[in-house]
């Protein structure tokens, strides 16, 4: 039963014998006020006939019986009743009528009503009412259990296909066989720089050097690109680049945003986890179980180098942004786990769990019981360990509890110390100078135990609270709760090997299930995740909704071929990638060929490359390789901030948070603030997941290149390298090319190039005449800014 | 066809590379921006910025508003209440919202004197008495209530619809619904925002696609006359002829490497965005440049006085950049924040935007752009009739007014009631998702029928809320 209920028949049974104003008395009041208010002010909207949201109070038990909210009243209880929450509109969600308030004395007498009994001829205030049951085993139909996305995935065999020179992997078999079903070719293979330049980018963010470039043309072994992809996942940067993917879909930031824009100083520990984990090639069910339940699986007895990685993992649990300065704490919680769920749902199973907060969702097999089912295992998980204004997140102390409190002793020593300075300050005992003698002795002892007190690092983590199921909440309202919900996990994924919930949160379980390969979904998602930052389209579509309005993948049996394999490789995502760079899909040009080209002109065939705008972070890393200024150092704290404190808005700490010649994954992401370059690039936005970001073509970028700070000194370190490493100008243009571009310049270009040296610095030095020495080098930086701001280095082939 | 320097060009590849090629050849040998017009004229390129039809015939094109960061208290500027005077000292005879942001004492009378003013008798308090004589031109909307108590919250709603997550801004939904007429601009700018409170969510496009987000000019902690686009000036102060030259270089790499490559949108239309860029870099100073409006205008819109300069600027902008065909203009001013000060405070902000505001409405009258221009002026909530210490009033979601002016809005109006102290509005409520109903129905938009597809479901500015108010539209 219900808690609704239950008050309803407590308030009912409490009323039983209570003298009431004589029956004529009550009668005459409620035809006089009360009848006609409901019937005048109410009515039009809830009447038997139009109830909206399924209330009708044109009766007793219409309004005992509630709408979609519940009861609308609980005779006896004013306070209880729905009802007179909604007239008064003290509350922001549910304010009746909606446009005109009742006047004071309308408000009064209907709460009079009620504390009276709520008595209305012909009725009886009997206990009614209370919600329907929450129908947690609703009916699935057939139909929606054999959507493709809910059938487990199964190996499939490659097909044939007539071009069997053509196929360099299993992959190819499924491609081309779609192709030679609709009668048209593959685009011929891309030329070897071509792929050296694509692979560098797609893999590390950053061009091949020049001299990567010869090496690999002049290596004719038959295993020479398999060699350079190899050497290529090896390297440091393909962490930074595909973590840096993963955080778009961890919507990682490094302040709050949204209200209050606070410092999550410690975001960057779960940042530089992402990157390691992708160098290390970590499987990724284990990637997933530790981003969700990480603190429960975490070995305290290791203490390796990264033995609290899972604890640090779970920060991808707290690292959305959250209404900080909320009044109301109860919805603050609901909407962090409502954010926790949408993010967990999309990004491991492509499904928007979040529709289901207020109703059924109306696409997708899931119930807003499912919802709730998966709310309870998030809501008894501390987040938060204060919800009241301003809010604070949950960190914990990465040390082990002797560590903890061994700091704690030399903190109190600390303190006692503190004391006796205190004491002695005030005291008059002795003589001045032994007081004075003794408490120069107690400042050294304080400086020494200050300076010795351990510092131990903390991370933004989540911790199991105690365990309880969740309500269902009507219209995601925590004002209008419905039945209990047991915690579990949606009922059309279920399976007889889902692991159940004994005790605990069940986020253990919630992981364990996420990650298991039965799970028709995860393998999938992230198959097609890693086929959409390659191909810059995935085989679905839409990488973060495999629902009923997503996009149906376009080579089936190929996602589910590359989703098995992920799993029989041990869910090692390194092994993935060399599949798929190894196949002659991934070798396709960019040019595909003519009758493809018309017959498929959205490429959902894969009948050829996409050419691709680099993302602003391969642009601008680039831009400080080529320039032989990129800074790579791995990781660490880079957002000079102090954790949990408002972050400063002025400009000039904007800017020099992006004066720095370190990777873009390591720049801080400061929501509601987003550095200028970036959000002029597309760049994912940091309070939402982003599964694939928009390549939009838009005037600002070009403002970017043509004027901005960054460009402008990237050019001049260029050109100052170019004129000290070079003597001759051809070489250096040659050069210029090499880097920038990855092949030589051709001879006209040369030429052009110099016609234009000498132009321009016949130009500046009728322009500025008082700069006249600077006009060689003005050249050659302007000469650098538009080589890098060509169409040739931004788009990748 | 006129094209907007913020479009984009979403990629679909057209067949037939052989004839683009050929075309291509011929443009290669004009240099600079006579060749491109003709190629920008191409229906290829209409971006999605393009003007796009409304759902009905509109009355507004576009919008200025006027936001008054902090929360102003309208119970001391229009929305009088004679009850609260005499009960000054008295308990709210009524409960409090069940949340607060903060505890609150006793009624507290408003310290300013109203009068009633022009033919519709509008009360206006003495702290505005320029925007008093143009009170005729106002729909002052008396019965705004939000649903939330917090800055934050309260502005993202305001500005959003959502005060629980990050969504679309109304700006960025009505350059969406309407595209942009500007040629060399950005179609929704916003002067000098607020960085905290929501920062650039209150202006960004969520998942709406980038072309359609808010471009900042200058931000809160920048003074109006510093503000500018993001890298608008050149970091080297380069001459005009100089970086012209060295464009000419760039277009011409870009050229040479898409007759190598063949027929391709985005690498075309990022040869467009460099020139319309370099167009907006020379419209925009130029814009921001007021030297050549006369004395009168100046000192009209308060630029002669330190006090109103930093508003009166904004409120010229707006003026200027709608103009030239800007869709969404907002002008900040703040803080009205008055928890304690209220006296000194309010009256010192009230001053700093009264005489621009009256100025900008006489302005956009004057110049016949009033009718097609709505103006919408208000904070993210009002203040409480209760006090905060002696001189001081706390946040108030719950009854607050917030006024509309031309863009087919009904002038001389006084629409909806707060209760008798100004705690709740009680008759005619119009909650923001009301107001954003109506501002898009004056847009020439259903605010239903604008929706964009995301994460599985049809997202609307006023989800699933929202009725268009009829008594403050013009009919």
């Amino acid at each position: 039963m219900s808690l609704r209920a239950a008050i309803a028949i407590a308030a009912g049974l409490s009323f039983v014998g209570v003298a009431f104003a004589a029956e004529d008395e009550r009668a005459s009041q409620f035809e006089k006020h009360v009848r006609p208010l409901l019937l005048e002010r109410c009515a039009e909207c809830h009447s038997d006939g139009a109830a909206e949201s399924e209330l009708a109070v044109d009766s007793l038990a219409g309004l005992m019986k509630g709408g979609t909210r519940g009861p609308a009243i609980v005779p006896g209880q004013p306070e209880a009743s729905l009802l007179m929450h909604a007239v008064r509109h003290s509350e922001a969600t549910l304010q009746m009528p909606p446009k005109t308030k009742l006047a004071t004395e309308e408000i009064e007498r209907l709460a009079r009503w009620i504390a009276d009994g709520a008595y209305w001829p012909g009725e009886e205030a009997s206990a009614a009412g209370g919600p329907a049951a929450a129908d947690t085993a609703s009916a699935i139909s057939e139909e929606a259990r054999n959507f493709w996305a809910f059938r487990p995935p199964i190996a499939p065999a490659p097909p044939e296909v007539a071009d069997v020179a053509w196929v360099q992997s299993p992959i190819d078999r499924f491609v081309l066989a779609k192709l030679e079903q609709a009668g048209l070719r593959p685009a011929p293979p891309a030329d070897r720089r071509t792929l050296l330049r694509r692979a560098t980018f797609e893999l590390t963010g950053l061009p091949p050097t020049p001299e990567e470039v010869e090496a690999f043309l002049a290596d004719d072994s038959p295993d020479a690109f398999e060699r350079a992809v190899d050497r290529l996942l090896a390297s440091p940067a393909y962490g930074e680049r595909w973590g840096r993917h993963w955080l778009d879909v961890a919507r990682y930031a490094d302040t709050n945003g949204l209200d209050e824009n606070i410092v999550y100083g410690n975001a960057w520990r779960y940042r530089d986890y992402v990157i390691r984990s992708f160098d290390d090639d970590t499987p990724f069910d284990q990637f997933l179980r530790e981003q969700i339940a990480g603190d429960l699986i975490f070995d305290p007895t290791d203490d390796g180098a990264d033995a609290f990685d899972p604890v640090i993992a779970t920060g991808f649990l707290s690292i959305g942004s959250k209404m900080l300065a909320e009044d109301d704490p109860v919805k603050l919680q609901m909407d962090i786990v409502d954010e926790q769920i949408d993010t967990v749902g999309r990004a491991f199973l492509g499904l928007t769990l979040g529709c289901a907060r207020c109703h059924d969702h109306k696409f997708d097999p899931i119930s807003a019981a499912d919802y709730y089912a998966l709310a309870g295992i998030f809501k008894s998980a501390q987040t938060m360990d204060k919800l009241t204004v301003v809010a604070e997140w949950h960190e914990r102390e990465l040390a082990s509890p002797e560590q903890i409190s061994a700091r704690d002793a030399a903190n109190a020593n600390l303190a006692q110390v503190r004391e006796k300075i205190a004491a002695l300050e005030k005291s008059t005992e002795g003589t001045e100078e032994s007081r004075a003698a003794e408490l120069a002795t107690l400042r050294t002892e304080e400086r020494k135990l200050a300076a010795e007190i351990p510092v131990i690092a903390s991370a933004m983590s989540v911790v199991d609270a105690a365990p309880a199921d969740a309500a269902i909440h009507y219209r995601g309202s925590h004002l209008t709760l419905g039945p209990v919900v047991p915690r579990g996990f949606p009922v059309v994924l279920r399976s007889e090997t889902s692991p159940k919930i004994e005790s605990g949160s069940g986020r253990r379980e919630l992981a364990d299930w996420l990650a298991s390969p039965t799970n028709p979904l995860t393998a999938r998602v992230i198959a097609n995740r890693l086929w959409t930052w390659h191909f810059g389209e995935g085989i679905v579509r839409s990488p973060d909704n495999f629902g009923k309005l997503g996009d149906r993948p376009t080579h089936p049996e190929l996602l589910d071929w590359l989703a098995t394999e992920l799993v029989a490789d041990g869910w090692r995502l390194k092994n993935l990638h060399r599949k798929i760079l190894l196949s002659s899909t991934w070798q396709m040009s960019v040019l595909g060929d003519p009758h493809a080209e018309v017959a498929d002109p959205e490429n959902l065939l894969f009948h050829r490359r996409e050419r691709r705008r680099l993302d602003i972070e391969a642009m601008r890393d680039g831009m400080l390789a080529i320039s032989g200024e990129l800074d790579r150092t791995i990781g660490g704290k880079t957002l000079n901030a102090e954790n949990r404190k408002y972050l400063d808005g002025s400009p000039a700490f904007r800017a020099g948070l992006y004066d720095t010649r370190r990777r873009s994954v390591y720049l801080a992401i400061v929501r509601s603030g987003l550095y200028d370059a970036f959000s002029a690039f597309d760049f994912a936005d940091p309070s939402a997941l982003t599964g694939k970001r928009d390549t939009t073509v838009v005037a600002p970028q070009a403002l970017f290149a043509m004027n901005s700070d960054f460009v402008a000194k990237r050019s001049e370190s260029l050109a100052g390298m170019l004129l000290e490493k070079f003597s001759d100008d051809a070489a250096r243009v040659d050069r210029l090319y090499r880097l920038v571009y990855g092949r030589p310049a051709e001879p006209q270009q040369t030429e052009r190039a110099l016609a234009y040296l000498d132009q321009y610095q016949v130009r500046w030095r009728e322009a500025k005449p008082e700069e006249a020495d600077q006009a060689e080098r003005r050249a050659w930086k302007s000469l650098c800014r538009a080589t890098l701001a060509a169409n040739e280095y931004v788009y990748l082939d | 066809m006129r094209r907007d320097p913020f479009a984009s060009a979403r990629v679909t590849r057209r067949a037939a590379p052989i004839s683009r090629r050929a075309a291509l050849g011929n443009i290669a040998a004009g240099f600079g921006s006579v060749a491109l017009a003709g190629l920008m004229s191409q229906p290829a390129f209409g971006g999605p910025l393009s003007p796009k039809p409304t759902h009905f015939p509109a009355k507004a094109k576009r919008v200025i508003f006027l936001f008054m960061h902090g929360g102003p208290s309208t119970v001391d500027l229009f929305d009088h209440k004679p009850q609260l005077d005499r009960d000054t000292g008295k308990p709210l005879p009524f409960p409090k919202p069940r949340v607060v942001s903060s505890a609150t004492g006793e009624l507290l009378a408003s310290p300013w004197k109203f009068a009633q003013h022009g033919q519709s008798g509008a009360w206006v308090s003495e702290l505005l008495p320029e925007v008093a004589k143009i009170v005729d031109e106002l729909c002052i909307i008396r019965s705004m209530n939000g649903s939330n108590s917090r800055h934050g919250a309260a502005m993202l709603e305001l500005q959003t619809g959502s005060d629980t997550f990050v969504r679309p801004s109304m700006g960025s939904w009505i350059t969406y619904g309407l595209g942009s007429e500007s040629e060399d601009l950005p179609g929704f700018v916003t002067f000098c925002p607020s960085q905290s409170h929501g920062g650039a969510n209150l202006y960004g496009s969520a998942f709406l696609p980038a072309d359609y987000q808010g471009t900042a000019i200058g931000n809160s902690s920048v003074s109006s006359k510093e503000a500018r686009i993001p890298f608008v000036e050149n970091a080297d102060g380069l001459p005009r002829d100089l970086q012209r030259m060295e464009l000419d270089l760039l277009q011409e790499l870009n050229r040479e490497r898409l007759a190598e490559v063949g027929s391709d949108d985005s690498l075309e239309a990022r040869i467009n965005s460099f020139e319309l860029a370099f167009r907006m870099q020379a419209a925009a100073p130029e814009l921001q440049d007021v030297s050549g409006e006369t004395a009168e205008t100046l000192s009209a819109y308060g630029l002669d006085n330190s006090e109103t300069e930093g508003f009166g600027r904004q409120c010229l902008m707006a003026r200027r950049f709608i103009e030239r065909g800007v869709r969404f203009v907002q002008c900040s001013h703040g803080y009205w924040d008055s928890h304690g000060n209220l006296r000194a405070e309010h009256a010192k902000l009230a001053n700093q935007v009264d005489k621009p505001i009256a100025a900008l409405i006489k302005d956009l009258k004057q110049r016949g752009l009033l009718d097609e221009t709505l103006v919408l002026w208000g904070g993210e909530f009002g203040r409480t009739p209760v006090a905060q210490g002696g001189d001081g009033r706390d946040h108030n979601p719950h009854g607050y007014t917030m006024w509309m002016a031309g863009g087919g809005s009904r002038p001389g109006t006084l629409y909806g009631q707060t209760d008798e102290y100004g705690y709740y509005a009680v008759e005619d409520k119009v909650h923001l998702h009301d107001l954003h109903a109506t501002m898009l129905h004056l847009l020439g938009l259903d605010h239903t029928k604008l929706t964009y597809r995301f994460a599985g479901r049809d997202f609307r500015l006023t989800d699933v809320y929202g009725e268009v108010i009829s008594g403050i539209v013009k009919s």
